[in-house]
């Protein structure tokens, strides 16, 4: 049997304050809050969440928080923000299949190819390591414009994110916990292992500090497919339940690569993943998980902001390398000898796209964005000016290929000059320097 | 060129049912429901468990009568699940199905570390054997205490009593104080069966394995006692009106 939709499908129902009825077209799904469903209104498809009345019992803030949220508009694009709260009119309310009618509210649809995250977390998604690091540079960057909004999510798991596997874009959904941060406490505590110790112990109520904590976990889980407090000490635990769970990440927790406490180590059987994945990443980046997990573990006020977050993931994007030997991808320490995380092959030092502040390493699918040659630009990975692609013949062949908008001066490393135009492809073994508008790009081994 | 091929180890989730299969089962259709109803929810139970990174959930089934016996004996993915029908008829041996399910909750079979298990007791009379014995067995395994246990009631015959002993006390409420999932939940039609058991298969299993968001009214009813699990159950599924219940006679 399907599940029995609150609103009957096929069904035109009218709300106050919009001059057409809404067609509900389909039921999408069910949670514990609510349900969501496809709906039609003045020939555009937008998605409807109606909330179960026992949920609305719970949370008597929720519509003033709602018409904070439309009033105040969305932080970006990569949020599915409501958009209108509905309320039925009296003419539709027995149309209603529950005595209580309650009210939903109206958001864009999820594209198709958006997929939860939790495929991500769970082996069950084919993405590259390059896009996983977009889709958390894009979700640190949707947090970082929440919070400049002065705004709070509160309950950021693996449930409310969607990624795109093949462009590492995100969408953010269940915003409906989102409020003012530091404002009414909400009812709304989080979601147990992405909350932050202090609110699961109830020692206080979420905000822009344990936000902190939740993305630093999201981030963490994204990039290494396992937990940040997983280590020897849940083998010691055989029913994991509810009060294991306190105990792990709220009574006693110790970050599983914790440098001060070893107690807490990834047991190499169970915990394969995360001792796979960790040396992956840089120091820079390793080094926001310390901070957030160690010292900014009882001290959220020590944990990472998500401007260093955004800061460290899109660094990390320009180091990235491909291993010649087995063609993983990479992302080695500038100026120093390393080896493939995966095969273990020497890295060969790289040629690099040098500005006066910036450094993007030669390396097919890697992107020079506006931030890259414009000192004041804002971090902004949607919009590339250009990006290192290998020749479409001889896959040996690396150049740059102008994504921007004005034609850019090559200078040749035989001192000859060229016209690179909106489109064309300059190959880097030629090449000396860019120069664009904003700042001269050189190439340097 | 692609992420590492690792994932985040994961726990079994042991999902029980225990069904009623005595001779009374077999009239109005009831057999059938509770056959249709388990089969329909395989596939929500199959996303559910599909969508969970931190668990692998395992399902097995006894059925009582007469005797009580393994209906699905083996812990079965539920993915790879293909549901056998059950069949109806003998008397209600209860106390002999929890005991099966005792020796399935001991260290070894079961593992050294899981997921708390979830029991679903259905029926629809008494027990005719000794069910007072076979629930102190089974109370006795670790594993059975901390499992989620849920009953499901069939028709007005089922005794409520005998589930409530299963489910467990229900702490600092009074009786007849609307519907909770740790009280025997009463299915009086196909359609209200259907729901529980999804729900069941789909929320429950949901809750034993990946905590969901939480919100403080919920947490307080925790405090003050209405609750007695180590897991936060889910609402049950809203009472949906709906003009085809009242018309014609019911299933059963």
């Amino acid at each position: 049997m399907s599940t029995s939709w609150l609103l009957p499908e096929g069904a035109q129902l009218r709300f106050q304050g919009l001059d057409q009825p809404l067609t509900i077209l389909q039921g999408l799904g069910g949670g514990t809050q609510g349900q969501v469903f496809a709906v039609e209104a003045g020939g555009e498809t937008l998605a409807l969440k109606w909330y179960l009345p026992a949920y609305l019992a719970r949370d008597q803030g929720l519509p003033q928080r709602l018409r904070q949220s439309i009033r105040l508009g969305a932080p970006n694009d990569d949020f599915l923000w409501p958009l209108a709260l509905l309320e039925p009119t009296p003419e539709s309310r027995p149309l209603i299949r529950h005595p209580e009618a309650g009210f939903g509210y109206l958001m864009g649809l999820r594209p198709p190819g958006f997929i939860g995250a939790h495929l991500h977390a769970g082996g069950r998604l084919d993405i590259s390591l390059q896009n996983v690091l977009r889709a958390c540079f894009f979700l640190a960057d949707g947090f970082h414009q929440l919070h400049l909004k002065g705004l709070c999510y509160k309950d950021i798991s693996l449930g409310n994110l969607f990624l795109e596997p093949g462009s590492g874009r995100i969408l953010i959904c269940d915003n409906d916990n989102v409020d003012i941060d530091g404002g009414d406490p909400g009812s709304v505590l989080g979601t147990p292992g992405f909350m932050a110790p202090e609110v699961l112990l109830r020692q206080s109520r979420p905000g822009a500090g344990s936000d902190l904590f939740s993305l630093a976990v999201l981030i963490f889980r994204l990039l290494t497919r396992h937990d940040p407090f997983r280590g020897r000490r849940e083998l010691a635990i055989r029913c994991l339940d509810e009060p294991a769970r306190r105990r792990l990440y709220g009574e006693e927790p110790v970050f599983i690569f914790d440098p001060e406490d070893a107690g807490n180590r990834p047991d190499p059987g169970e915990h394969a993943a995360a001792l796979v994945t960790w040396p992956i990443y840089p120091a820079a980046l390793q080094a926001l998980f310390l901070q957030t997990f160690c010292s900014g573990l009882k001290q959220p006020q020590r944990r990472a902001l998500t401007g260093q977050w955004t800061l460290a993931l899109a660094r990390c994007l320009d180091q990235r390398q491909l291993c010649p030997s087995c063609g993983q991808e990479t992302f080695p320490e500038p100026e120093q000898d390393s080896h493939c995380w995966h095969c273990g092959a020497s890295l060969p030092r790289p040629l690099r796209l040098r500005s006066g502040h910036s450094s993007i390493t030669a390396a097919a699918g890697n992107a020079l964005y506006r931030h890259h040659i414009d000192r004041l630009a804002r971090l902004d990975l949607h919009n590339p000016l250009g990006r290192v692609e290998a020749h479409p013949r001889d896959p040996a062949l690396l150049g740059l290929r102008n994504l921007s908008a004005e034609t850019w001066t090559v200078m040749l490393s035989d001192g000859r000059s060229l016209l690179l135009k909106p489109g064309k492809t300059c190959n880097l073994a030629a090449l000396q320097d860019i120069h664009t508008s904003a700042d001269t790009l050189t190439l340097q081994a | 060129m692609a992420f590492p091929n690792v994932r985040l180890s994961n726990r079994p989730l042991h999902f029980i049912y225990l069904c009623d299969c005595s001779g009374s089962m077999a009239a109005q259709g009831k057999m059938q429901a509770l056959n249709q109803a388990i089969r329909q929810s395989l596939p929500g139970m199959g996303e559910v468990a599909r969508q969970n990174p931190e668990a692998r959930v395992l399902v097995r089934a006894v059925s009582f009568a007469d005797r009580a016996a393994w209906h699905l004996a083996e812990p079965t993915p539920v993915e790879q699940l293909e549901w056998r029908d059950l069949q109806a008829g003998g008397i209600t041996a209860m106390g002999e199905a929890l005991q099966l399910v005792a020796a399935a909750l001991q260290s070894p079979p079961m593992e050294e570390r899981a997921l708390p298990p979830v029991l679903v007791l259905i029926s629809d009379g008494q027990p005719t054997d000794d069910f007072e014995q076979g629930l102190a067995r089974l109370m006795r395994q670790p594993w059975a205490q901390k499992a989620v246990r849920l009953a499901i009631a069939m028709g007005h015959d089922a005794d409520l009593e005998v589930l409530q002993q299963f489910i467990g006390p229900e702490a600092g409420r009074g009786e007849g104080s609307g519907r909770s999932p740790r009280r025997p939940l009463q299915a009086s039609n196909a359609t209200s069966l259907a729901q529980y058991i999804q729900w069941a298969t789909t929320a429950v299993v949901g809750a034993a394995s990946m905590p969901a968001s939480r919100v403080a009214a919920a947490v307080a009813a925790d405090r003050a006692g209405m609750s007695t699990s180590n897991i936060q159950l889910p609402d049950l599924p809203p009472t949906i009106l709906d003009p085809t219940d009242d018309v014609g006679p019911l299933v059963w």
